[in-house]
């Protein structure tokens, strides 16, 4: 037995010993973007007083773990066979993965009385749309002590804090009642651009335009191996892969401009389909390229109207949609953004607005803008 | 940086371990100490500013008692209140509510880890010196080890100052004794991850539900799920923290001898957490009742004592009424103790009242309490319904594992095998379980790099 003992510890201990020194060798390895994108904890006294150094330090350590994704694997194989099959905060059900969390409406007031403020300063038209993450509109797979506030309502709650004159767009009902189609992802908890494609329909009539027909686009498959962000979390082998789509309308307006701006001010040339990205790792990326804090489109088109648009991923895939109808999209990402809007654009010169965020980001506090 | 994160498994506790094994014998305890207040240091600098504090508060306390005791001042008195309330205070400010108006907590987040543990050990220390029993120990390196010796930090044991020295002093690094010590902490760490948290995962999902709506036999489940889960977490720290001691050549005492499925009350409250039930005991309970020696008194002292423990695991009246409740039963069941009783039926009835008592430690209100024990009689109307299903579909396999996992039938097992021909077949095939039991709890850590599903602490 004594042996066994022995030959267990020295295991353990060669184990142990591999992947420290795997882990360190990977991330020493890592360029320094690399390492920064995964976000090195930095060392300042107050994180160090309140422990939150370390915690960083264990979170990175995970991220950068040897093998990461074949542990989360391996862990979401292991969860699933012996308990329910919520793994990482991901329901996994045959269909679709879902997001199992659910989210607070803490922020929800904090987030509204930013769009307010905005509105007060603000003399041209503003409209919000919430967008239900997949979870939301397939809810009902979920069992039922998950689905206790559904998004419908969370949505409901979000719009009833913003002030009147605001326009509120019902995003919900629309894609609830196409949820037979292909309008989210399986593995993502995001739309798809079909799913964008149908609330634009009605968006771009509340903006005073009528929606270009299905019909006149021609919709090409860029990828079908998306894997989303349900899919990272969980790593669940078994889940489906995606298909990215780009929505091209060659009658239409031509894209005369795109030109993406960093916190600098810094412009780069920009595409609104990034193709290249659809063969990296972030794949997501083939929508508006990597996220940028604004980024602004123009396109020939016989108006001289102008968007402003303020959004998180989900207007990502939907900005391709607004600019058969507009001059001038500006595209600002509040959550890279690090000045304020008004050191960047002047608001004055846009006549609407629309907010169009996933209601899961509005579960959260939004950067000041 | 708990012992189940993947920072401590696999970058602060191989690095420990082997400064440790490199550090000259007489400066081992400096070597541990040092490596303690990092541990303590990643819990925030200001968590290793209060356990510095609390440790020098305490030593001069008990030097200056000592030194009075010499010269039978009765000024002695005065160190020893004043660490007894300091080390009281502390305890109560970052425990409960009461004393926030201290401001002790300094930010909403900070929690003193462990608080639970030392302040007995240190106050159990100060009891010693007083009454003569010990003499307080001019070495500091050691008391403060005492304290914030970081394997026995966050889940004790909590054993008297003299036993502990021994062990400092039997301490022998042994490739025999690094063995135990990993298979121990491994043991541990699949005891919390593994069944720990998919016991919390059913508890809480159950809990989500609300007692308004809940049905009888998912409430059931889930009080079921709250026991296992309670006893998993804290024996699994448990084991962790003597495992990890064991690789440093220390040997503690184990907390839990298979405590869940006793066959009596009483077996199984001296099986749970034996060294806190014997520090409130030896402290609190015995100098009581060496005042009289009616068996009234006797009686009142052992629901007193399980009152105290109750209060100790949660700071609330529900808690305190879990203690009360248990006493009771200890007292009930040594009334009809004559009365002849089959092992299982002995296992189905202690299981039972231990369970339905958990309720009271569960919640934080004795009206939540109260509110979830009728939703298990059925107060809601409905017996079993689809979640009932769904739940038992989902956890019936962890539940099964479990329950066999929280007895010692497995290790009685291996024991028996062990005497048999078989013994190599075991010897074989025990470095691939626990290899495998490691790498699962490393997959099941992977993604957010730490076990944080705790359900009290201490």
């Amino acid at each position: 037995m004594k042996l066994s003992n022995k030959i267990t510890a020295a295991a353990v201990l060669v184990f142990i010993s591999i992947f420290s020194l795997s882990t360190m060798f990977s991330i020493q390895n890592k360029s320094a973007d690399e390492r920064n994108s995964a976000r090195l904890p930095r060392m300042s006294w107050s994180s160090l007083a309140d422990g939150s150094y370390c915690s960083d330090l264990n979170e990175y350590t995970a991220e950068n773990f040897s093998g990461q994704g074949s542990w989360i694997a391996a862990g979401a194989l292991i969860k699933t066979e012996m308990c329910e099959s919520v793994v990482n905060g991901v329901y996994i059900s045959p269909e679709r993965l879902l997001s199992a969390e659910i989210s607070s409406q803490d922020s929800f007031e904090e987030n509204a009385a930013l769009i307010n403020n905005f509105s007060e300063k603000y003399d041209g038209a503003v409209y919000v749309a919430a967008i239900p993450t997949s979870a939301g509109v397939y809810g009902d797979i979920l069992p039922s002590y998950l689905q206790q506030v559904t998004e419908k309502q969370q949505i409901e709650n979000f719009y009833e804090y913003l002030d009147a004159d605001i326009r509120k767009i019902d995003a919900y009902s629309i894609l609830k009642m196409l949820s037979d189609n292909y309008i989210y992802y399986r593995s993502d908890s995001k739309w798809t651009s079909y799913g964008a494609y149908c609330v634009y329909r009605t968006v771009i009539q509340k903006l005073g335009f009528l929606p270009v027909s299905y019909d006149k686009y021609t919709v090409h498959h860029i990828t079908d191996d998306y894997k989303g962000d349900l899919y990272k979390r969980s790593q669940y082998m078994e889940s489906n892969s995606d298909l990215l789509d780009v929505y091209e309308y060659s009658g239409g307006a031509e894209i005369t401009g795109c030109t993406a701006y960093d916190n600098a001010g810094r412009g780069y040339e920009w595409e609104l389909y990034d193709v290249e990205a659809a063969e990296s790792e972030d794949k997501y990326r083939l929508y508006l390229g990597e996220k940028m804090p604004f980024v602004k489109i123009t396109a020939n088109v016989n108006n001289e109207k102008r968007l402003l648009v303020i959004g998180d991923d989900f207007a990502a895939c939907f900005i391709p949609f607004l600019t058969q109808h507009y001059s001038e999209i500006v595209f600002v990402s509040p959550e890279c953004m690090e000045l304020r809007l008004k050191d960047h654009i002047d608001i004055r010169d846009y006549e609407q607005t629309l907010f169009l965020f996933g209601i899961d980001s509005l579960s959260s506090k939004i950067k000041d803008f | 940086m708990l012992y189940s994160s993947l920072l401590f498994i696999y970058g602060f506790f191989p690095a420990a371990l082997g400064i440790y094994y490199i550090t000259p014998r007489k400066f081992k305890d400096i070597a541990l100490l040092l490596e303690s207040m990092i541990f303590c240091g990643a819990f925030g600098l200001k968590y290793l500013g209060f356990i510095m504090i609390f440790t020098v508060v305490n030593y001069v306390a008990a030097r200056s008692i000592y030194s009075l005791n010499g010269r039978n001042s009765p000024m002695r008195r005065i160190p020893f209140a004043a660490a007894l309330i300091f080390d009281i205070l502390s305890l109560f400010s970052f425990r409960s509510d009461i004393l926030n108006f201290l401001s002790l907590k300094m930010t909403d987040n900070f929690f003193a880890v462990g608080i639970s543990m030392y302040t007995l050990s240190a106050i159990g220390y100060l009891i010693d010196v007083y009454t003569g029993k010990i003499k307080a120990d001019v070495n500091f390196v050691r008391f403060a080890l005492f304290i914030m010796m970081f394997p026995r930090l966050i889940m004790g044991p909590v054993v008297s100052y003299d036993y502990f020295v021994r062990i400092l002093k039997n301490r022998r690094i042994t490739m025999n004794g690094l063995g135990n010590g990993v298979m121990l902490f491994i043991k541990g760490l699949a005891k919390k991850i593994i069944f720990a948290d998919t016991l919390y995962m059913l508890y809480s999902a159950i809990k989500s539900i609300g007692t308004d709506n809940i049905a009888a036999a998912s409430a059931w489940m889930g009080i079921i799920a709250y026991t296992l889960c309670l006893y998993f977490t804290l024996c699994g720290f448990s084991e962790m923290g003597l495992g990890i001691a064991s690789c440093f050549g220390l040997k503690f005492p184990s907390s839990f001898n298979y405590p869940i499925l006793s066959s009596r009350i009483r077996y199984f409250c001296s099986r749970w957490n034996i060294q806190i039930v014997q520090w409130f005991r030896k402290y609190i309970i015995s100098p009581i009742s060496e005042l009289t020696e009616s068996k009234l008194a006797g009686r009142l002292g052992i629901i007193l004592l399980w009152t105290i423990i109750g209060f100790w695991y949660g700071f609330n009246f529900s808690s305190a009424l879990w203690g009360i409740l248990m006493g009771a039963a200890i007292l009930l069941e040594n009334k009809i103790q004559k009365l002849k009783m089959l092992k299982s039926t002995g296992i189905i009835y202690t299981f039972a009242v231990t369970t339905v008592l958990a309720i009271f430690i569960s919640n934080d209100s004795i009206s939540a309490s109260v509110h979830y024990f009728f939703a298990m009689i059925g107060g809601t109307g409905v017996i079993v319904d689809q979640l009932t299903t769904y739940f038992l579909r989902s956890y019936v396999v962890a539940l099964i594992i479990t329950m066999y996992a929280a007895t010692d039938l497995f290790k009685n097992m291996i024991s028996r095998l062990m005497q048999t021909r078989f013994r190599i077949v075991v010897s074989i095939f025990k470095p691939v379980v626990m290899m495998a039991l490691f790498a699962i709890c490393t997959a099941l850590i992977s993604y957010s790099g730490c076990s944080e599903m705790i359900l009290v602490r201490l």
